[in-house]
């Protein structure tokens, strides 16, 4: 029978760590007349061949020994957006279960293959999965993009049609409704689908709308009823805590995401999650006990972040054990390059140190730290920078690192309050007032200069402006997005200068690798298109 | 380490060994092993599916599904594998329903596996709309089922008719999982020109 197969031109990678089931798979696939196959055995050199190969399908076994799973594999993909939402993903597993305890909706994978099955079967199933791929692709350009009111747009079009991907298309339009904060839409979108059925997709939703309108009471309500009939929907334990946190319960958060890590003791997210709310708390016994597993758990894998170890370090440190804090960063530092040069892990040590009572070992650790530009890096270990620059003593440096760090996170209350928190612990209670609302006003105030300036015609004075304020602030993402419309509005209206443009252009790829979906891109995308037909015209 | 866990990862490790080895005699085109592969790995499954329900944690993930492909993919599996006649219908079923699609596969594949034994020649997988209730059904045209598992309403009975009956025993549990507004699901058997076994699940 000669194969006439959708597969040919497809892209396929196999992870499994067993070499047999590698082969088996990958033979299936032969059969159905796919050619390009790559295979990896571990997330490690998966990850590698994302480095040269663009994939269209991936199909990872659940199960990958040495302490990764499929599920990681799929939540580090499309959290670091190394796969955008076109690209198939297909969990194998020998029984459904365990697996479907997962995060969020997007951590989800596009469906579950259960072992054994037949090459017939792996063939329609792909076939399928292929054509909604298909049906769907301008939705997960839109989606890819943020550009919400599309996404809703082509939704409604394809619920109107009421085919197969009629529900598909409800739960991309829930989703999208919360992620443009169209809490009141959304409310009754859910509403409407739950008086149809109830399923938890839609009741989270709901809670989630609910958390946007601020109706935390009502939203902690539905979230208890979704959990006690839905036990495995992780994402309504991690919105639960979210919902504690936000009110001023630590202790509720942490009591909920406890009964989450019982249920999926594997999810890396939720321990780090627990860590977090403990730091904040101060519980440092609790965050010792979360991140000993995470880091026990990633150690040598992709997987491994070095905040973890920082933040563990901290802990033990805060724990009055700073030489254990001193010889998990020594062993850091000595097997991965990276982490010799990393601030925050330095600042955690200088701090170390400084409790053992090595002041010449925290010095050096604290200068290391300090090499770093502490704009760049973020909110946690700026904070971890400052707080070792007090601890020494050394004042006007950690005032400086505090108000950036402010600065560049003008609108999150919660971080504020650290600072404070971090100020008035090192004696300063005084200014820790100050120093938070004079920074917050200096930013507002800079904006409300650059937009008068600009509105008076000023256009290379705004740009100027909000040019040097981007450099000095550079993770405050809508200073950035402005500096970049301002320069290209300069350009519009003042004539071509290539520098402005390529700054701007800068700019905007700052913005986009921080939020893809940010939706002053699409002025700034527009802006640049209108300078290319004004002045670039006919030119290649 | 536990027993039950222990077990779990054994019998993990055989449904694993079972792929292998049903996938070698799929390339090979050998039917015969790739059936007993298949029914052996179901026979876990079941297992590991009941383990689950006497511990009381097994839930049904239920969401919108298209109950066309479920049979579609089913008689694909088991087309191969038998010399019978092979037939799916669904074009009385709704384009979309909603059910925990692993848990009424386990329980459809079950019940085709138990068809193709009794059946003389013909097997038929169909879904249709039944009132309020979406209605999986696999009729043969053996036998029938005896009269005494037609009298018999609920707990351990042989839907093998050899078997030790877990097989209707989790299609009842997977059933009563399936409620909808106060409305369960339930499993129906009877005779009619040979068995029928009928899996309703409500709106």
């Amino acid at each position: 029978m000669a194969l006439v197969t959708p597969f040919k031109n497809k892209s396929v990678l196999i992870l499994d760590d067993m070499p047999e089931a590698r082969t088996s798979l990958r033979s299936q696939l032969g059969s159905l007349g796919c050619e390009r196959i790559a295979v990896s055995a571990t997330v490690k050199d998966a990850l590698e061949q994302f480095k040269n190969e663009r994939f269209d399908v991936i199909l990872a076994d659940y199960y990958l020994g040495g302490g990764t799973d499929g599920q990681q594999f799929l939540e580090y993909l499309r959290t670091r957006r190394i796969i955008g939402r076109g690209v198939l993903f297909v969990m194998v597993t020998a029984e459904k279960g365990y697996e479907s305890v997962v995060t969020a909706a997007e951590c989800l994978p596009d469906d579950y293959l259960l072992k054994p099955f037949t090459a017939d079967v792996l063939k329609l199933r792909l076939e399928r999965l292929l054509e909604k791929k298909l049906r769907l692709a301008t939705i997960d350009k839109l989606q890819d993009k943020g550009d919400w009111a599309g996404v809703v747009k082509v939704c409604d079009d394809i619920i109107g049609a009421r085919d197969r991907y009629l529900v598909d298309a409800m739960r991309i339009k829930g989703n999208a409704l919360l992620a443009s904060r169209r809490a009141e839409e959304a409310l009754e979108f859910y509403r409407q689908m739950i008086a149809r059925r109830p399923l938890p997709w839609a009741r989270l939703g709901l809670s989630r709308a609910l958390h946007q309108l601020g109706r935390d009471d009502e939203c902690k309500e539905s979230l208890a009823g979704l959990i006690r009939e839905s036990p495995q929907l992780m994402a309504a334990y991690d919105l639960l805590g979210k919902v504690h946190v936000a009110s001023g319960d630590p202790d509720a958060a942490l009591g909920i995401l406890d009964s989450a890590c019982a249920i999926a003791p594997n999810s890396l997210a939720r321990h780090r999650a627990v860590a977090a709310v403990a730091e904040d708390k101060g519980d440092f016994k609790r965050v010792e006990a979360a991140l000993e597993k995470v880091v026990k758990k990633t150690r040598n894998t992709p997987l491994r972040e070095t905040g973890d170890i920082a933040r563990l370090g901290n802990a033990f440190t805060e724990n009055g054990e700073p030489v254990k804090a001193v010889a998990l960063i020594e062993e850091a530092c000595k097997n991965f390059k990276s982490d010799a040069e990393d601030a925050h892990l330095a600042a955690v040590e200088a701090m170390a140190h400084q409790k053992a009572g090595n002041r010449d070992k925290a010095e050096a650790a604290l200068t290391r730290a300090l090499r770093t530009d502490t704009a760049h890096l973020p909110a946690g270990a700026a904070m971890a920078v400052a707080k070792a620059c007090l601890t020494a003593g050394k004042r006007d440096e950690a005032h400086g690192i505090l108000k950036t760090l402010v600065q560049t996170h003008p609108e999150a209350k919660a971080l504020h309050d650290r600072v404070s928190t971090v100020l008035r612990a090192h004696g300063a209670g005084s200014v820790a007032e100050k120093l938070v609302a004079e920074s917050i006003r200096e930013i507002i105030q800079l904006n409300n200069e650059a937009v008068l300036k600009a509105k008076a015609g000023e256009l290379t004075l705004a740009a100027e402006m909000l040019t040097r304020a981007a450099q000095r602030l550079p993770g405050n993402i809508q200073i950035v997005a402005n500096a970049a419309s301002a320069l290209l509005f300069d350009v519009l209206t003042n004539g071509l200068d290539a520098e402005k443009v390529l700054q701007a252009q800068a700019f905007q790829k700052a913005v986009e690798s921080r939020d893809p979906a940010y939706p002053k891109l699409a002025e700034i995308e527009d802006l640049l298109g209108r300078i290319r037909s004004t002045f670039i015209v006919g030119r290649k | 380490m536990e027993f039950a866990d222990l077990a779990a990862i054994t019998i993990h490790d055989v449904k694993n060994r079972l792929a292998l080895l049903a996938n070698r005699a799929d390339a090979k085109g050998d039917a015969e092993t790739v059936r007993g592969a298949m029914e052996a790995a179901l026979t876990l499954t079941r297992l590991l599916v009941y383990y689950r329900s006497e511990k009381g944690q097994l839930q049904a993930d239920i969401d919108a599904h298209v109950p066309a492909d479920l049979l579609q993919e089913l008689a694909a599996e088991a087309g191969r594998e038998t010399s019978l006649a092979l037939r799916f219908n669904a074009g009385d079923a709704p384009t979309l329903w909603f059910y925990d699609e692993a848990l009424v596969r386990l329980v459809m594949r079950d019940a085709l596996y138990n068809a193709m034994r009794h059946s003389r020649s013909a097997v038929t997988l169909q879904a249709r709309l039944s009132g309020d209730c979406l209605e999986f059904a696999v009729l043969d045209d053996g036998p029938g089922f005896s009269g005494e598992l037609l009298g018999q309403s609920l707990g351990m009975q042989a839907l093998s008719r050899e078997g030790t009956g877990l097989g209707l025993y989790l299609a009842r549990r997977v059933a009563r999982l399936h409620d909808s507004g106060g409305r369960e699901g339930c499993v129906e058997l009877r005779n009619e020109g040979g068995a029928v076994f009928c899996l309703r699940l409500p709106r």
